[in-house]
């Protein structure tokens, strides 16, 4: 579930505000997150009265939306602001400018994000086409011979070393999803061996969700 | 057809497919065009598909034969075939590739690849869009890429998804939950497959893309490689612990499964899919078995039932007669695998 007003992931807590749904943070910002808890309240005796005042205010404002989006139209097809809605489809390029809010709260709520990274028209995405090549059968492994061409001296004992920073560094930029169990566990260990606190809880909690999903 | 040729995990990954969606910049979206409008923007898609070698069809002047082909290759929707506002379809050499015109977009460029290769289906899709879009106006704004009726496609308007068969991962307690949370990670769902009378395709489920903006394409295919890689090694250790744990179960389910797709005379395409779910429990995990079965007969199977043009729109009386017809190809492809075999 996501933010409807930022696109944000929702945690545990769910508020909604005029039929909007909200983060924690969005909710802290807009002042609706728990109305009637804390001292604020308690110092602010009056202040239910602007609540429910509010609450009128917003609900009225509501209503006149609801009429609106019958009247709001695209001036080149026609699409009304209610057939974006419903369908989840606009009839032509001047429905983005016309209905641009409606459509990025929209795309907002579905992918959590507005920003284009595709590629621009007439050119071709830059696959890394070594992702595929990860399936097949290693059967080429050239660079082991270089390796053992390199000086070899005290730089043996500092390999070890160099794999382990490495697979921190690896964990902390991949997908935790596509780690495996054992990595995970060496990684945790790593990590708070290094005072990598927020790496190892991240770790821990991966490594429990796994063994819940089991 | 692009479903007989052998492709990669096909034990597992019936299909990879990508959608490439497009539309033509000054005209309105297919849903909201005059006819007018529509034959003009058909005329130019129709010249630029002809300069990369496509045929042009109209769906009003293709016989049934033909809908029954497209159908059946392209997974077109009967709808389209048999829509009342003009559409039609571009057909390209290489086959599982073509373009349907006026569906919901102006231009829906299809991709179809036997097995896990989106690779190059991608591949092939991207160099069809891109031809588009060097010989025309394609509507695209900077802030968000490709604009299209539908606003889940706006960004990339790509679209990735396979078709699997996941019948190990369907009976283990759980699994499919694992699976789906693995897909989530990723920006992807995982459903099941429903058939138009909304009853569920046994095993059968479609893996999809749900993104088109926050992600380049190259992400997309990337994360599709994973997901499905995910989703084969699930489906097999599945099987595969299922067998070992109810081996007589499983071979006895396997045998009376051939037994009645090999001799049955009337069967529904419901029946076939389920005991085509069993055969690809049995196929890999029984040893020295007694039926010349392979994986390509299964998939070429599956497919058929799956996409039957003339049971769509059969109802009440001619269903006993499809019924009959299915039995009889069905009957007739399992005893050529084992004649071959």
């Amino acid at each position: 579930m996501r933010c409807e007003r930022c696109g944000a992931p929702i945690g545990n807590k769910i508020i909604r505000y005029n039929g909007i749904l909200l983060c924690e943070k969005c909710a802290r910002d807009l002042n609706v997150e728990d109305p009637f808890r804390g001292t604020a309240m308690l110092g602010q005796p009056f202040s239910i009265l602007g609540e429910l005042s509010n609450a009128l205010m917003s609900a009225s404002n509501d209503l006149d939306f609801a009429n609106a989006n019958t009247q709001i139209r695209c001036p080149r097809c026609k699409t009304s602001l209610r057939d974006v809605e419903t369908n989840g489809a606009v009839g032509c390029i001047e429905c983005y400018n016309t209905f641009n809010e409606t459509i990025l709260k929209d795309i907002l709520k579905r992918q959590g994000t507005s920003e284009y990274k595709g590629r621009k028209p007439g050119t071709r995405a830059d696959i890394d086409e070594t992702s595929a090549v990860k399936d097949k059968p290693e059967t080429e492994a050239p660079a082991k011979p270089k390796i053992e061409v390199q000086p070899s001296k005290p730089e043996k004992k500092e390999a070890p070393k160099a794999t382990k920073a490495d697979l921190l560094e690896k964990i902390k930029k991949a997908d935790l999803g596509t780690v495996s169990d054992d990595d995970l566990k060496e990684a945790m260990m790593l990590a708070a061996k290094n005072e990598d606190y927020d790496l190892a809880v991240r770790l821990r909690d991966e490594l429990k969700s796994r063994k819940g999903d089991n | 057809m692009w479903y007989e040729k052998p492709g990669k995990d096909t034990d597992v990954v019936l299909s990879s497919k990508v959608t490439i969606v497009r539309n033509i910049k000054g005209f309105s979206f297919p849903a909201k065009m005059s006819d007018a409008d529509r034959e003009n923007a058909m005329g130019m898609i129709r010249q630029a598909g002809g300069n990369m070698g496509f045929n042009f069809i109209r769906c009003d002047e293709m016989d049934d034969t033909a809908k029954e082909d497209v159908f059946d290759q392209y997974y077109c929707k009967y709808n389209f075939l048999n829509s009342e506002q003009k559409t039609a379809f571009l057909l390209g050499k290489k086959e599982g590739l073509g373009v349907l015109l006026g569906d919901k977009e102006h231009i829906s460029i299809v991709s179809f690849v036997s097995g896990d290769d989106i690779l190059s289906a991608y591949k092939s899709a991207e160099e069809v869009a891109e031809n588009f879009e060097k010989e025309m106006e394609i509507a695209y704004s900077d802030k968000l890429g490709f604009l299209t009726s539908d606003i889940r496609y706006v960004g990339t308007g790509l679209s990735i998804s396979f078709l699997v068969s996941l019948p190990g991962i369907e009976k283990t307690a759980g699994a499919l939950a694992i699976l789906s949370k693995r897909a989530e990670k990723y920006d992807w769902q995982i459903r099941p497959i429903l058939q138009s009378d909304g009853n569920k395709e046994a095993g059968m489920f479609e893996i999809k893309s749900i993104a088109t903006l926050g992600v380049s394409e190259s992400d997309m295919v990337s994360r599709a490689q994973k997901v499905i890689a995910d989703a084969v090694k699930l489906e097999r250790s599945c099987r595969t612990n299922i067998y070992k744990k109810k081996t007589l179960i499983v071979e006895d389910q396997f045998y009376r499964s051939y037994a009645l797709l090999r001799y049955a005379r009337k069967i529904e395409a419901t029946e076939v899919l389920n005991l085509l779910g069993w055969l690809r429990f049995g196929l890999d995990n029984i040893k020295e078995s007694e039926v010349d079965l392979d994986w390509d007969t299964i998939n070429m199977l599956t497919h058929k039932v799956r996409r039957d043009y003339t049971a769509v729109d059969s109802r009440g009386r001619k269903n006993a007669a499809s019924a009959g017809i299915r039995a009889d190809k069905i009957r007739k492809a399992l005893k050529k695998d084992n004649e071959r075999g």
